[in-house]
């Protein structure tokens, strides 16, 4: 029983982890209609940037909150210079523009960082057990950054003036701009945010599950699973998603076999679209013709 | 014969350059050689899948190795044949494929590219896990293979032995570019729905070309299990993928000739890369060749989408003289631009008379359409109430109604566009609402649309070839073994004929993007006509046109009728619908609100008040709306 129950409070951390990675993805889809493979990659920038930093000195909260401004940029900077000159983005398209970014990110952080795998120390606070189940303090942390997050993103999106605007952009383009949002603008904000969650997720993950340069390949993928669980443009279902992605993931490696651990993120993808393609969402999210 | 000529000209060339690189290479540029031309096999699947079924796959590396996987194990553990163990490896792939592309080909592009993806790592963990696929170490101790007492076991042997495949490969998948099933691709990358009008059943020609694609990963991985001895999980990896779709964008999406250039660029990049960054930045280990993958990858889609085809092009239409179009930024060119016309027939005679086929018309007077209660509804919003009507073959019907009546809905639920809320659409006695678009079409109904859908990247000829599809048959084989000849001279000439009943018979070769907007809207006609059908269904075919172009399509118009097609049409010139119309059914906020001969329902007290307004001055503000309307569009 507390096996059960501490497969399961560790699959939560990591699957808050997934869902804010997913946050990103949905940030993005539901403003611009791409889905922005660099996304996982974010998320890796952010935990070597801050490890490298903190081996400079800098003290570790602080190494984070700078950190986290610069993936932003970093995400801003490539919708301007990738994202922002191409006139006709179909889904083929933003593919192979993303693929192509994530592929030079992976690769100049192989270069600057090397190909070994390292963790952020963890941050303050102390490790407790609880009726059986270890509690990490850094799994707190991500779980209650996650949740401040999310609620801050869905907040944002949901009840302000600003975010309901953004994605009205995808529904109506010119609309939006009657009311005086651009679509550019609002790609560079939508990428702003996801390199802002992307980043968060990174640092907040790196001290239990370490940064690479190719972690983010992993993280990408199933941080899209859990977004397509909102059919991409929830992003209530997306984080939801995460935490269960997470779970299940732990239940499959601690009764099945750790090797599987990375197979099931792709069977439940292929699951959801094949039951449920527009989502978990009650309404299905109509697909315009 | 020179047409014979022209067409094979370029792979004899591609096999001569070939089979004399040994000759001249040094072993290791050979050796390098092999590597690209494995890579090419794969690329061309790629290839084919990306430019004619406008899918990516982010994981064809996992079908390479699938097909490398089976092939070593049944070599090594069985000892089963060579050729018998290629040929299941390759089948494997495909069938995996079919097993990944049946769920997944339905949706929208990003879920196949991000499922491939997925796979890819399956098929890496499967590899690591399992006894039989040897763990993290892989499957070693392959063969070189043996054919007719000659051992393939340096590189030059096995380039050459490569160069066949590699030849054969491209001829086959050219060929399929220019096939029927090539053809009805290109129109769904161009317009998905108007291709689907036609008959066109997207996703089973999708999945078909995703197997095949798989296919020739499988045979690349055959080759590769052979050449290196060894599988290991690496084989399935992410960057092998990369490098796939990076030797298809390089090469120019719009070509499978592209396939093999950019093989050859990205092994040679991948060299160059491997060289040069260890000394730019000492210490570097790993996959540091990813770098240029990812650069590459993006200058590409920004500054060159065309790949090294379009920068080809470019160069051959200076050094004649000709400037040639470049597509702007982000505009890749799909496979369609390849598709040459096939040897012009000497023009014909056919005549509207021979298109509307009498076995496909059914009996004059007959109910060709029958819709009972058809309702849409949008969350509070209904956009169309309880419509039930009828409709005869040999008749022309004219839908009539105020902006938003709800008139273009109903065409979306009768052609199969939309699924209706409730109601039942029956054509020729077959219940249709709620089925795809190209079911509606085989049962003998198409539509035009009101916003043009034409297939931008094709001739006028070419939109309208489409439109033979269902009166075709061959499938992917005989499209890529080329031996459709006499049916593509039949689908030429009765798309001849269409072009010629609506008068286009001189801008058939033209590309149907330069048309005027008036002239697209009648490719429109002549490509539903091309169907053959017994039901058309035209959404605004006079919009745009000039008085005499009316006249000429009102006459047209009459003979399909007279010829026994059922005509359903949608109109915002009033005047010309009571001229042409047999009856004629108003539509008001979704309800049938008259339905009957034109001189009754221009009289009828419901319809004035409703819609032709209860004076003349209100009459004239509706004419005078739709006619802004109609300008606006142009």
């Amino acid at each position: 029983m507390s096996d059960l129950a501490q497969l399961v409070f560790s699959g939560l951390a990591q699957g808050a982890v997934y869902g804010l990675v997913a946050l990103g993805f949905v940030a993005i889809f539901s403003v611009r209609e791409i889905v922005n493979l660099a996304q996982g990659e974010f998320a890796a920038l952010a935990g070597l940037s801050a490890i490298s930093a903190v081996a400079a000195g800098v003290p570790l909260l602080l190494a984070v909150t700078l950190v986290v401004p610069l993936v932003v940029a970093v995400a801003v900077l490539i919708e301007r210079t990738c994202i922002a000159p191409v006139k006709r983005m179909t889904p083929l398209v933003s593919i192979i523009l993303t693929l192509g970014v994530s592929t030079a990110l992976k690769a100049l952080m192989l270069l600057v960082w090397g190909p070994a795998a390292r963790g952020l120390p963890q941050f303050p606070g102390r490790d407790v057990v609880l009726a059986g189940v270890s509690i990490r303090s850094q799994e707190l942390w991500i779980l209650g950054t996650a949740a401040v997050v999310g609620a801050a993103v869905v907040w944002f999106y949901e009840h302000t003036l600003h975010g309901k605007a953004l994605r009205a952009c995808a529904e109506q383009p010119v609309a939006a701009r009657l009311v005086g949002i651009s679509p550019r603008t609002a790609t560079m904000v939508a990428f702003a945010i996801a390199g802002f969650t992307g980043a968060v997720a990174g640092v907040v993950g790196s001290p239990i599950y370490f940064s690479s340069w190719e972690i983010g390949l992993a993280w990408g993928l199933k941080g899209f699973v859990a977004a397509t669980l909102g059919g991409l443009v929830s992003l209530r279902v997306a984080m939801l998603g995460g935490l269960g992605l997470g779970v299940l993931e732990n239940l499959v490696a601690g009764y099945v076999d750790t090797g599987f651990r990375d197979a099931v993120a792709f069977l439940v993808l292929v699951l959801v679209l094949v039951v449920r393609p527009q989502g978990l969402l009650p309404k299905a999210a109509g697909v315009r013709v | 014969m020179a047409a014979h000529l022209r067409h094979y000209a370029p792979f004899a060339a591609l096999a001569l350059v070939l089979a004399a690189f040994p000759l001249v290479g040094s072993p290791n540029l050979v050796n390098i050689g092999v590597y690209a031309l494995i890579y090419a096999i794969a690329a061309i699947g790629l290839s084919l899948l990306m430019g004619l079924a406008g899918q990516v796959s982010l994981g064809q590396a996992a079908f390479f190795a699938v097909g490398a996987y089976t092939h070593a194990i049944l070599l090594t553990k069985y000892q089963v044949p060579g050729l018998l163990s290629a040929l299941v490896g390759v089948l494997a792939a495909m069938l995996v494929a079919f097993a990944v592309g049946l769920p997944l080909l339905r949706l929208r592009g990003h879920f196949l590219a991000l499922a491939t993806l997925g796979l890819g790592i399956i098929v890496s963990v499967v590899a690591r896990e399992l006894t039989i696929t040897g763990g993290t170490s892989g499957i070693f101790g392959i063969p070189k293979p043996e054919f007719g007492g000659r051992v393939y076991d340096s590189p030059r042997e096995f380039f050459w032995l490569l160069v066949p495949f590699v030849v054969v490969g491209l001829l086959l998948a050219r060929n399929l570019v220019r096939s029927r099933t090539g053809r009805a691709l290109s129109a769904v990358n161009d317009s998905e729905v108007a291709a689907e009008c036609l008959g066109v059943d997207t996703f089973a020609l999708r999945l078909r070309v995703f197997v095949l694609s798989a296919g020739y990963a499988g045979v690349a991985g055959v080759f590769y299990a052979y050449w290196l001895a060894v599988v290991s999980p690496e084989a399935a990896g992410f960057e092998l993928s990369v490098q796939f779709l990076l030797m298809v964008v390089l090469g120019g999406l719009g070509t499978v000739w592209g396939a093999i250039t950019g093989a050859v660029a990205v092994q040679a990049l991948d060299e160059g890369m491997r060289a040069l960054i260890p000394r730019l930045v000492p210490g570097a280990t790993g996959e540091v060749q990813l770098i240029g993958f990812g650069v590459v990858l993006v200058l590409l889609v920004i500054l060159l989408p065309g790949g090294l085809a379009q920068l080809w092009a470019m160069v051959t239409g200076r050094l004649r003289g000709r400037r040639t179009s470049v597509p702007s930024s982000g505009e890749i060119p799909t496979a369609a631009s390849e598709s040459a016309a096939v040897e012009a027939p000497a023009p014909t005679s056919a005549s509207l008379q021979d298109l509307l086929d009498p076995s496909a018309v059914p009996e004059r007077g007959s109910v060709v359409l029958a819709v009972r209660d058809l309702t849409k509804r949008y969350g509070g919003v209904t956009a169309v109430d309880g419509v039930s009507l009828d409709v005869h073959a040999g008749e022309i019907l004219a839908l009539i109604g105020p902006n938003g009546a709800g008139k273009t809905t109903c065409f979306n639920m009768i052609s199969g566009v939309l699924a209706p809320t409730a109601g039942t659409v029956e054509v020729r006695g077959q219940r249709v609402e709620g089925r795809r678009p190209h079911v509606v079409a085989a049962l003998g109904a198409t539509r035009t649309f009101q916003n043009l859908q034409v297939f931008r990247s094709s001739s006028v000829l070419g939109n309208v070839k489409v439109a033979r599809h269902l009166r075709s048959r061959s499938g992917i084989v005989r499209g890529m073994l080329g031996l459709a000849g006499r049916e593509e001279r039949d689908v030429e000439r009765a798309a001849r004929a269409a072009v010629a009943a609506l008068g286009l018979a001189e801008e058939a070769d033209r590309p149907v993007a330069d048309l005027p907007f008036g002239r697209q809207r009648q490719v429109e006609v002549a490509r539903a006509l091309a169907l053959s059908p017994a039901l058309l269904l035209l959404d605004e075919p006079m919009a745009g046109l000039s008085g005499a172009e009316r006249q000429e399509l009102a006459t047209l118009l009459h003979r399909t009728r007279d010829a026994g097609v059922a005509v359903v049409l949608v109109e915002h010139d009033v005047d010309a619908v009571m001229a042409l119309a047999d009856r004629v059914a108003v539509l008001d906020d979704g309800k049938l609100i008259a339905l009957g001969r034109p001189e009754e329902v221009r009289t009828d007290p419901a319809v004035v008040a409703a819609y032709l307004g209860t004076d003349e001055e209100a009459d004239e503000l509706v004419r005078r709306a739709a006619e802004h309307a109609a300008e606006e569009v142009h």
